[in-house]
């Protein structure tokens, strides 16, 4: 088999034992790699049940099959383990350069099970591996740890690491590689820090050999001319990355502001991607191999909130800004920025601290707890709360459980704005009912990279669909959920795959991407081939949450979205309309009317019962 | 009648030196639609181009009312 090198690397960070193993290449056609090879392993080894903070929880590291090939955005990799947040599955994912750079070692996966005695990092050089001491960059952050690691090893590593958030089991910690680029959602860092894993070093020539090297170069190159030639009439995402995204939601009435009180935000020509490219963009900064090159090199000069980084993305303008009510936009980059530098999901955190403020603007959080007062709009208070969670200092212990846990703590459960205690990501899904769907039943909680029919509902990629209607939304959100496993599991960005290599129809169907793996991998797949495959991941994935006890019973969305309508904006009035999508959702999957798979669903799948 | 054309990112470009945060006012003939108030600027008008009327999904040819708001950004990727 070509494009995945078929191999495993195993690390019991008990024992500090490497080993190796093939992987049967009827399972890595079955499972795609990626996103799909990972769950296959966790299912299969470990209970879903564990306490995802203990050495039996696996932590994977997963390329696919077009991770490090000529693929456009072929540069991704995924985290995936049991959730500390969420109590159900993560998979999170991450570009940059890190990714190509794990699959040149020759390895698909990496496994870490156990728990080191003492902080440690793993360095992987091809078939060296060495479970080194990281007792020197303990306590360092992302940017500090990525510099002295790749000093001690080599300027050709690319380093993978947590910052002080992971070390100290903050729920919303990142495991970020290349300093800036996050595998952000679900707690992927504690689940690293419990390990006491500081960081993977990986480096290495095993580029994966080819099916078909010139037809996948032939076919590469055809499909970076179609992202070049709407770069040239002037992409968005290469000026903004996705910063022009708060003006479209705003339009939409979708934006949320003030932990979800609002879908419009009076300030948002603050924060905008116009601000910020007048006022700090240097350059985009793209992933290895990206055509499209939505990464953005900012500074902010002079002044209290001085720094220099990446971003923020529309998701940290969503949360740390609209979502705390901050339109200072110095403060916002600074707190991105933070946040990068600490190993910490932005929206987690923005959402987190923006529960809080209404919390203590309600009255039922004081500032004798908090230690300060905490109004939406806040910029320094917001600032100050994100050094508080990382270093988990005070009232920060509160907010590192995250906001379903701190609504709980404090009384009032309807105010986190959560689904498997998850904070939602930048679209109210009030005025955005497919969106609603996804999160009520993302397997990751909700998250917009599940299968985001924002793409057709907000931004009309590849056509525009009325986001007010439930109408046809259950067969959509399942058939992206679907689409997105796959382009999880292929180990390409979905940003390019949804629009370069999927059909321009309302249902996209993967013609050129399943092309792109039969060259790669000579699998011989049909895009029903690989669809069929996505279901499979997906419906497994289901299986693990049922069995961790985040089954059906957590198909719901928060008080706020079922019964409290927006107050502004296009779709003023507006809740979710769960109860006219969910049970359709589950005929679509093939689940029963309680959303169990149904065994017939399993045999067509080749699923164990 | 009055009505604004709010342009985002990149189809700023188009507007006129008093458009502001993007927003430029025009004063257009009963009648006019969706349509008629986007093709007054240089942007493309098939499916790589999303417009909303006050932030609602409707037909091109919908008639305008006093007051409107027609938005156009590029559709290209999401966020």
């Amino acid at each position: 088999m070509y494009g995945w090198h078929l191999k495993i690397l195993r690390v019991n960070l008990t024992t500090r034992k490497a080993t190796t193993e093939d992987v049967d290449p009827k399972i890595a056609r079955d499972y795609l790699g990626g996103r799909g090879w990972a769950i296959h392993y966790l299912y299969k080894e470990m209970d879903p049940a564990v306490d995802p903070l203990s050495p039996e929880n696996m932590l994977i590291f997963a390329t696919g099959p077009l991770t490090a090939t000529p693929a456009p955005t072929g540069n991704r990799y995924m985290v995936v383990t049991k959730s500390p947040l969420t109590g159900a599955l993560a998979h999170s994912n991450s570009g940059g350069e890190f990714p190509t750079w794990m699959k040149r070692t020759g390895f698909d996966l990496f496994i870490f099970e156990g728990k080191a005695s003492e902080p440690v990092y793993v360095l992987v050089n091809e078939d060296q591996v060495e479970v080194k001491s990281a007792a020197h960059v303990w306590g360092k952050d992302v940017h500090e740890t990525t510099d002295i690691l790749k000093a001690e090893t080599s300027d050709d590593a690319r380093v993978a690491c947590i910052g002080p958030a992971g070390e100290n089991l903050a729920l919303m910690a990142a495991i970020m590689n290349d300093k800036h680029r996050a595998a952000a959602r679900s707690g992927v860092g504690a689940v690293m820090g419990s390990k006491n894993l500081k960081a993977v070093v990986a480096m290495g020539n095993k580029n994966p050999p080819l099916h078909d090297t010139e037809g996948m170069r032939a076919l590469s190159v055809d499909t970076s001319k179609n992202v070049g030639a709407d770069v040239k009439k002037g992409s968005n995402m290469r000026i903004y990355g996705t910063s022009y995204v708060p003006q479209v939601t705003n339009t939409l009435g979708i934006l949320p502001t003030h932990n979800f009180l609002q879908g419009t935000f009076e300030h948002v020509n603050n924060i905008d991607g116009d601000a910020l490219k007048n006022q700090y963009l240097i350059r985009h900064t793209p992933c290895y191999r990206c055509p499209l090159s939505c990464g953005r090199l900012t500074e902010v000069p002079d002044g209290p909130y001085k720094g220099k980084g990446e971003g923020p993305e529309y998701e940290t303008i969503s949360s740390l800004g609209t979502g705390c009510g901050v339109s200072n936009l110095a403060a916002l980059v600074k707190a991105n920025y933070l946040c990068n530098e600490y190993g910490m999901d932005t929206i987690t955190t923005g959402m987190t601290i923006a529960a809080a403020m209404e919390m203590y603007e309600k009255g039922y959080i004081s500032e004798d707890v908090i230690g300060m007062p905490l109004k939406f709009g806040d910029h320094d208070a917001m600032i100050a709360m994100i050094k508080k969670m990382a270093y988990m200092e005070g009232f920060g212990k509160d907010l590192a459980m995250g906001s379903y846990r701190l609504a709980e703590k404090y009384g009032h459960p309807e105010l986190a704005v959560t689904t498997r205690k998850q904070e939602f990501p930048g679209y109210d899904p009030r005025g955005s009912q497919g969106m609603g769907l996804l999160y009520a039943t993302s397997n990751k909680g909700a998250s917009h990279m599940e299968g985001d029919v924002a793409y057709e509902e907000v931004f009309g990629v590849p056509v525009k669909e009325n986001p007010l209607t439930t109408e046809g939304k259950p067969e959509l959100v399942k058939h992206f959920e679907d689409s997105f496993a796959l382009i999880d599991s292929s180990g390409l960005c979905v940003f390019v795959a949804i629009r370069y290599v999927f059909s321009k129809d309302r249902m996209i169907w993967p013609e050129r991407l399943s092309e792109l793996m039969n060259l790669s991998t000579g699998a011989g797949y049909t895009p029903a081939e690989v669809m069929q495959a996505a279901d499979r991941v997906y419906t497994l994935e289901r299986m693990f949450l049922i069995k961790a006890g985040s089954g059906p019973e957590h198909d719901t969305l928060p008080h706020r979205m079922l019964h409290e309508p927006l107050p502004d904006g296009p779709a003023k009035g507006r809740v979710v309309e769960l109860d006219k999508m969910l049970p359709d959702f589950y005929k679509e999957r093939g689940w029963d009317e309680k959303g169990y798979p149904t065994q017939e669903k399993l045999m067509e799948l080749g699923l164990p019962m | 009648m009055m009505i604004c054309v709010k342009l985002i990112a990149n189809y700023r470009e188009q507007l006129p030196p008093e458009a502001k945060n993007g927003v430029v006012e025009l004063d257009v003939p009963d009648g006019t639609t969706v349509y008629d108030a986007i093709s007054k600027f240089d942007i493309p008008l098939d499916d790589t181009s999303v417009i909303v009327l006050n932030g609602l999904t409707v037909d091109m040819s919908t008639p305008l009312k006093e007051g409107d708001m027609v938005t156009a950004f590029s559709a290209i990727a999401g966020g």
